[in-house]
């Protein structure tokens, strides 16, 4: 059995007031497609940050491809894609100086990085603007930036939070194909997301969290989602009231 | 981590740094404003002076009564020590500041490229830039000094541009801790905020002639009387950049998004 691309075991990390992550189990398989549901504060983007090393778990460990987070090294690290939060653009520079820096971070040679870019930018439809300043790019123009940012590299591990937000029709089908080759050539993807029918498209595994805990797992090709999404959660709430 | 990905890594750090630092518009303002208001400050003190100006003799103080390159320089090397601190505690708590602002230190995480490194390659380019403006001040002020005569009335004093590229390098060096504090607040006007009060601490220690042996003070100490300072004094400035460059590569190193 492949070693998962990433492991997170008991992993808690609490905030003042009691909001956090709470204690979390969970692994994404290489070729997998696992997306992470839920409602605004469930936790979400504090489980991808613990993920990524921008936050550190009081309790629990991180596993990326069997080594722990903390020992990750270079070659480690140029496998990871992400875009948590705000696109790593910078308002400056244009679509394709923002990408071929980019690439140069994640561990590309100068002359790849130049390679990556200008297939990046062919990849997410971005030609139109590969000379235009990311100042001056719409909102969803912005993200497909961050995006192609993320996945240029063929990351073997890609963690994406929301990543479908301001990002028009056309956007999310060339999102979605891209997920979905990367799985293919054997990536491991942890995405967020509220569109519970675009997840559905594209999941292989759909997990739930609320309250900071993975409460369970939706089926992907359940008929109706939101129902089954809804009665987790309220009955999560119920059992917590009840506590 | 091996030195040698370590090594690399802050190899790109500079190179990614310094294309951002070049394409931003904060490096033409504040370059310019710095290059073009010093140059623009002593020609129109220099010439309040020759006219007899009362006011700006008395401001001068010392300085009234010296000639040539001694008077250029030192007119310059006052501005520059004040207004020349600001503009690089302004840049490089902009430098470092700016991730938070943009919103793009998340991108900055997970990377093969360590987040101690970034915070290296960020503190090369500010010197790199510092070590710039030091030389196209030292040309101008040097074509300033030539344009006035002065290779003809005071040859023996040219040896005085030195103090500017000299002066600017220390005030850089001890606006590095601007960077630390726009870093551990992760604000770009903390590290303004702290270069202000960098800045009147400074001067109010040089004014009131105490503190050649202390870092933040000799450079400023330096630009009103140089014979106020020791050399072994000046060299001390060299702490400041080693001890708040490492850390705000610690601070770096041990970020989290956690607020």
């Amino acid at each position: 059995m492949p070693e998962p691309r990433i492991v997170l075991q008991g992993v808690r990390r609490e905030f003042r007031g009691g909001a956090g992550v709470h204690g979390v189990d969970l692994a994404v398989d290489p070729g997998e497609i696992h997306a992470l549901v839920g409602l605004n504060g469930a936790g979400k983007t504090t489980l991808m940050r613990l993920m990524l090393g921008m936050l550190r778990p009081d309790l629990g460990e991180v596993r990326i491809d069997g080594v722990r987070i903390e020992d990750v090294g270079s070659t480690g690290w140029a496998g990871v894609g992400h875009l948590v939060e705000q696109a790593l653009a910078y308002g400056e520079l244009d679509v394709r100086d923002n990408l071929r820096l980019a690439a140069r971070l994640h561990g590309a040679s100068r002359r790849d990085a130049m390679a990556m870019a200008d297939s990046a930018i062919e990849e997410l439809d971005l030609s139109r603007y590969a000379d235009v300043r990311a100042r001056r790019l719409s909102l969803g123009n912005r993200q497909r930036l961050g995006l192609a940012a993320a996945l240029q590299h063929d990351p073997t591990l890609i963690v994406l939070d929301e990543p479908t937000n301001a990002l028009d029709p056309a956007g999310v089908i060339l999102l979605r194909e891209a997920i979905v080759r990367r799985a293919a050539a054997g990536a491991g993807v942890l995405v967020s997301s509220h569109h519970l029918d675009e997840v559905a498209r594209i999941a292989d595994r759909i997990s739930v969290m609320n309250d900071g805990r993975l409460i369970g797992s939706l089926d992907p090709n359940a008929v109706d989602l939101e129902r089954a999404f809804f009665s987790l959660v309220h009955a999560d709430d119920a059992a917590r009231r009840a506590a | 981590m091996t030195d040698d990905a370590i090594r690399a890594g802050i190899s790109v750090a500079i190179a990614v740094e310094a294309r951002k630092v070049v394409s931003s518009r904060v490096f033409g303002w504040t370059t310019g404003i710095l290059v073009v208001g010093l140059t623009a400050l002593v020609l129109g003190l220099l010439a309040a002076a020759d006219a007899g100006d009362a006011r700006v003799l008395a401001r001068l103080g010392p300085l009234a009564d010296a000639h040539g390159w001694d008077l250029l320089i030192g007119v310059a090397a006052q501005i520059l020590a004040a207004g020349g601190f600001g503009a690089c505690g302004i840049f490089v708590a902009w430098i470092y500041g700016r991730e938070f602002s943009d919103g793009t230190v998340a991108g900055l995480f997970a990377l093969p490229v360590r987040r101690s490194s970034i915070a290296i390659g960020k503190l090369v380019v500010y010197l790199v830039w510092a070590a710039a403006v030091a030389l196209v001040l030292t040309v101008l002020l040097g074509l300033l000094g030539l344009c006035a005569g002065l290779s003809e009335t005071d040859p023996d004093g040219l040896g005085e541009l030195l103090r500017i590229p000299l002066l600017t390098m220390l005030t850089a060096l001890v606006a590095v801790p601007a960077g630390w504090i726009a870093s551990l607040a992760r604000s770009v006007l903390a590290g303004i905020a702290a270069t202000i009060v960098l800045i009147i601490v400074a001067q109010v220690c040089a004014i009131l002639g105490v503190g050649p042996w202390i870092p933040l003070v000799a450079p400023a100490l330096w630009a009103i009387d140089p014979t106020a300072v020791p050399w072994p004094a000046l060299t001390v400035v060299l702490v400041v950049p080693v001890v708040f460059g490492a850390a705000t590569a610690f601070t770096w190193a041990r970020m989290q998004l956690d607020r």
